[in-house]
């Protein structure tokens, strides 16, 4: 069997490399990387063939060769015809895609949790520092099964009144308003949501809602209201309670570092 | 006889009765367990705030849904595969059960509860109604099924007439015929026909079959019934038509005796058919050549089902349109020239953007039954002015007239929602997508029914906190409404010397919200449909360059392909000499 010629092993490698990148990484382990970072690792990639084959004269000139073939052997003449047709053509279109692209409509931001303030409010009430209030009916949980239960359900009834249109009958965020809106309703089955925050954070978020967000709280669109204006203070902590024992992820406690 | 044989013909036998047996059991699907305290745990966990404890469908949420979460206790199934008048299947419950209602608050609960739990609460849903336990529910032949087809569509189309289908269902299908606004379902709530155009919306699916099954079993507990009491079966076409002229002449005493005793020979022929079918109403298993008739008769009528069936399936896409994000933003398109007027063919060179809308659930009075689905737009601008038109399905055409409770004034609107300055990035915050805010205002177009060719411009920082601006509208609208649908067109110039105005400008990103009132469903102020922020461009006028550049870019890499030859060339034969 004929050595495949250097050349052809460093188009290959040099294929398989773009495919891991942009499939391989790029889809199966993480995210789709951006076009401008896979042609720079490309441009690295071409680099490192050209050290490798130039290292010795021989392996460079074997490199070469069938470049030179295709460029002057009367042989290779089909090759070479297909060829200087073809790299023009792909030259034309590639130039004409980039010279004519389209604006792209900004790019949505990853959802940024923001701080909470100093003090955590009800209206215009101060309940105490965000670090430190808890929910007033937490300890039921152990000092009165039946009372806790009774808040328990209470946030039950005032989520499916007011909240699960958007978070989704399973608080999955997925409920019958979620695809009008973006960034989407926050999904409490998340693992990454109620167990990352305090509860009086998510306090915070339910009373004030998407017009309190702090400038850092990017994307900003968030359709979130101020229940406050709708809620009593009890109520926002009852619901904090269901979101907790639907789920089954308790909210962080003061004494736990954030993530 | 030999063993073997003797053995042949009962194996054959067994056969004959397994198949007996055992079809009807796999037609019907998999049946539910026996109910269970784990069945009415899950019931009680996923599934009482709508539909309540005792399954009246009255759970805390229930209020504020429509159509209303199902009421178990009366054994009304809206989405069956069984025909009139008969309970559903337990694979209808488990399949409603995993793939939820669409267009509705019903959720999928496959994925998030295992096959085993949706079974159980099948189970559990069967106690809240007697009527299920001696219940053997017989499905729809499906089996006759006419393949989707230009000639099938248009026999669809015509059935949709000649059942006046229309009457609720509209002329087109968007659920705006005359008997629309007046519907209401068994429990007297107000119940919209469906919009045959949104499949996406369709609570039982929209495969054809689907479609099919809910014209022969017909809807439960709402107005729309099995097709199969439109005919008389078992009468041709023409012994029908022939029956109804016979019965106008009775009307008005002028039928002959032989004409009577035509009558009552053709309504001998339709008893026999009523009396089997009743047989199978009641459960009864019908004789083989009755059965055998029952199905002669029945066949022309689930052959036009099928055509109808076929005509809906051609109204509209299947799934719901992207919304205009991404690849599927609204760009205004250039062109020079006059902007094209309202009904100009030129719009229909652009394609839709699409802008979903949800109810307006953040400030009182709320709006939990939104019945504006959704807004599409299309844009021109030139170098002086920019068009758009929007449409939006609204299934009446409500002039201004007093709701009935309230006394406020209902009246089908729209407004159209700018920020008055573009936020720099997308780090700088938007005014709040409902009218803005106290920090952040908007810029609206207000436009209304009752005064079609008019858009009231407005500035608001808050949803209580609008003003109309006191200059005269320099916008121009028209406004038509036709078969269930808006189109609004509405132009203006790119700039204007007004502060409180948005300033159109190319290449820029500019955010585009939606509100919308349909006065029948009750809409007003803040009670009403809106969207969230969406973006829109105003497409740049592609550059001149892109003719220049790329043919340059390919001559020069013929040259270098030819000067690398050459150059090759050259050392070879300096080599060979």
């Amino acid at each position: 069997m004929k050595r495949m010629p250097l050349f052809t092993k460093c188009l290959i490698l040099f294929v398989l490399l773009w495919l891991f990148l942009k499939f391989v990484i790029g889809g199966i382990i993480s995210v789709p990387l951006p076009s401008s970072l896979i042609a720079m690792y490309l441009w690295l990639i071409i680099l490192a063939i050209l050290v490798h084959v130039s290292v010795e004269d021989d392996r460079f000139r074997e490199f070469l060769r069938p470049i030179k073939e295709t460029l002057a052997d009367e042989s290779k003449k089909v090759r070479r015809t297909a060829l200087f047709v073809l790299i023009p053509l792909v030259m034309l279109g590639f130039t004409f895609s980039k010279v004519s692209t389209r604006a792209d409509p900004p790019a949505a931001l990853r959802t940024a949790h923001p701080a909470p303030p100093a003090d955590l409010t009800y209206r215009d009430k101060v309940i105490g520092t965000s670090q430190e209030v808890e929910n007033p009916f937490r300890h039921l949980e152990k000092d009165d099964a039946e009372a806790f239960r009774v808040h328990v359900e209470n946030g039950r009834r005032v989520y499916y009144q007011n909240c699960f249109f958007c978070h989704g009958d399973n608080l999955d965020g997925k409920g019958h308003f979620a695809h009008g809106f973006q960034p989407l309703p926050a999904n409490f089955q998340d693992p990454g949501i109620i167990p990352n925050f305090q509860e009086s954070f998510l306090f915070w978020r339910i009373s004030k809602g998407g017009p309190e967000l702090p400038p850092a709280a990017t994307p900003w669109d968030s359709a979130m209201p101020v229940w406050e204006n709708y809620l009593t203070e009890e109520e926002i902590w009852e619901v904090i309670l269901f979101l907790s024992e639907y789920t089954g992820y308790r909210p962080r406690t003061s004494g736990e570092g954030a993530h | 006889m030999s063993t073997n044989h003797r053995f042949f013909c009962v194996f054959i036998a067994n056969l004959v009765l397994l198949s007996v047996i055992v079809i009807p059991v796999f037609a019907q699907g998999k049946k539910a367990p026996a109910a269970s305290e784990t069945g009415k745990a899950l019931y009680n966990d996923k599934c009482a705030h709508c539909h309540g404890v005792e399954g009246a469908g009255d759970g805390a949420g229930a209020a504020n849904l429509l159509p209303r979460p199902r009421d178990f206790t009366k054994g009304l199934y809206k989405i069956r595969s069984t025909g009139s008048g008969q309970l559903p299947t337990d694979q209808d419950l488990f399949d409603i059960i995993s793939k939820g209602m669409p267009g509705s608050s019903m959720p999928a609960w496959e994925g998030i509860l295992s096959e085993d739990q949706r079974w159980q609460i099948v189970a559990h849903i069967k106690t809240f109604y007697d009527g299920f336990e001696d219940a053997s529910p017989v499905e729809i032949d499906l089996s006759g099924k006419v393949p989707y087809s230009g000639e099938s569509v248009t026999k669809g189309r015509e059935l949709y007439k000649q059942l006046e289908c229309n009457a609720c269902h509209g002329a087109v299908g968007r659920g705006d015929g005359t008997s629309a606004p007046d519907l209401t379902d068994e429990w007297g709530f107000r119940i919209w026909p469906a919009n045959l155009e949104q499949k996406w919306n369709y609570r039982g699916g929209a495969t054809t079959e689907d479609i099919f099954k809910r014209f022969i079993g017909g809807i439960a507990g709402s107005p729309m019934p099995s097709f199969i009491s439109s005919f008389r079966v078992g009468l041709s076409d023409a012994e029908s038509a022939r029956m109804t002229e016979l019965e106008a002449k009775m009307d008005s005493d002028e039928l002959a005796d032989a004409e009577q005793t035509e009558y009552e020979g053709l309504e001998e022929k339709l008893y026999a058919f009523e009396d089997i079918m009743l047989k199978v109403e009641e459960g009864e298993e019908p004789t083989p050549e009755e059965k055998a008739k029952l199905d002669v008769g029945m066949k022309p009528i689930f052959e036009k089902s099928w055509h109808i069936a076929n005509y809906v399936k051609s109204l509209g896409p299947e799934a719901i349109p992207q919304p205009a994000i991404g690849d599927k933003v609204l760009r205004a398109q250039y062109r020079p020239g006059d902007l094209p007027p309202i009904g100009d063919e030129a719009w229909n060179t652009l394609e839709s953007s699409y802008f979903p809308l949800v109810g307006q659930v953040v400030i009182e009075p709320r709006q939990f039954n939104p019945s504006i689905d959704s807004v599409t737009a299309k844009s021109f601008y030139n170098d002086k002015e920019i068009a758009f038109l929007f449409t939006w399905d609204d299934r009446t055409k409500t002039l201004p007239q007093a709701d009935e409770e309230t006394a406020e004034i209902l009246e089908d609107a729209i407004a159209i929602q700018f920020p008055v300055k573009v936020p720099q990035g997308p780090t700088e915050p938007k005014p709040y997508f409902i009218w803005g805010d106290a920090r952040r205002a908007v810029y609206l177009w207000h436009w209304k029914v009752s005064e079609p060719q008019k858009i009231t411009e407005m500035n608001a920082k808050g949803i209580d906190k609008a003003t109309v601006q006191s200059a005269a509208s320099q916008v121009q609208a028209e406004g038509v409404y036709e078969d269930g649908r808006y189109r609004l067109w509405v132009k203006r110039a790119l700039t204007t010397e007004d502060k409180n105005d948005l300033q159109f400008e190319s290449g820029v990103f500019i955010p585009i919200a939606f509100s919308g009132w349909d006065g029948a469903n009750g809409d007003v102020k803040t009670k009403r449909a809106i969207s969230t922020w969406y973006t829109f461009v105003l497409e740049p006028v592609p550059s001149k360059k892109r003719f220049v550049y790329p043919p340059l870019v390919a001559l020069i890499s013929v040259g270098v392909l030819f000067a690398l030859r050459g150059a090759v060339q050259r050392r070879e034969n300096g080599n060979n000499i």
